[in-house]
């Protein structure tokens, strides 16, 4: 019997690569990409290109630096 | 050009803004550097205690200053207690609208509002109390006696 699967979450809309990227100071856009232990989403999740999952694993690091952004949630 | 976030302690902060600002600004003039922005970004609670605070004023700086002298500049700020952490970033251009806030700051008649009082991490209650010399030694000799059930120390004792 093969177990049930639940279908893949859709990825984060809202965000095209033209935009600015995620800052650390833009902690409410911050949060949008991550879970509730504050752990950053996999791209098929945030939809993000490589440079954009890159830039906003920067930004949440930097966050977590100067305390925005606990380290484990 | 530098961007600078730094975590300034709110003890400071509730005594003077403006001696709070200073630090930031004396550390960076030592090295041979500028303050070309500076305000006051936020103050809020911070997601983990650093330095035993929970809570920070968050400052906003643009400084102008020779990358070579930023390690030591880094070590005075690494060396600052009144600096709970700090952040610096290279970046090309400074917004417009950080000249308008920052200025706005600075001029007469701005009041920054107080920090809450409840930074101060109070300090986890010790459930273990450090045992006396004495109490180590009757210790020691609890575990000289035979060891058994009292019933059978009592018959061995009796059946010779």
């Amino acid at each position: 019997m093969s177990r049930d699967r639940r279908a893949p979450l859709p990825p984060i809309a809202g965000r095209n690569c033209d935009d600015a990227w995620p800052e650390y100071k833009d902690l409410e856009n911050l949060k949008r990409f991550l879970n509730g232990s504050a752990q950053i989403y996999s791209r098929k999740r945030t939809g993000f290109c490589s440079q954009c999952q890159k830039a906003l694993k920067q930004a949440v690091k930097r966050a977590r630096h100067i305390g925005l952004l606990p380290f484990v949630g | 050009m530098y961007e600078c976030m730094f975590l300034l302690d709110n003890t400071v902060v509730r005594e003077d803004w403006k001696k709070a600002k200073a630090v930031i600004s004396d550390a960076v003039l030592k090295h041979g550097g500028n303050v070309v922005t500076s305000r006051r970004w936020d103050e809020r609670r911070l997601a983990y205690p650093i330095k035993n605070k929970n809570r920070a004023t968050f400052v906003l700086c643009h400084l102008d200053m020779a990358g070579s002298k930023l390690p030591e500049l880094r070590r005075e700020l690494e060396l600052s207690e009144r600096i709970l952490r700090y952040l610096i970033l290279a970046v090309d251009e400074i917004p417009a609208t950080e000249h308008e806030l920052s200025t706005a700051e600075n001029a007469d008649g701005f009041a920054v509002p107080p920090p809450p009082s409840d930074d101060v991490v109070e300090p986890e209650p010790v459930i273990n109390t450090p045992e006396s010399l004495e109490d180590i030694l009757a210790e020691g000799e609890m575990d000289d006696r035979p060891r058994g059930r009292r019933s059978e120390r009592a018959s061995a004792e009796v059946a010779p």
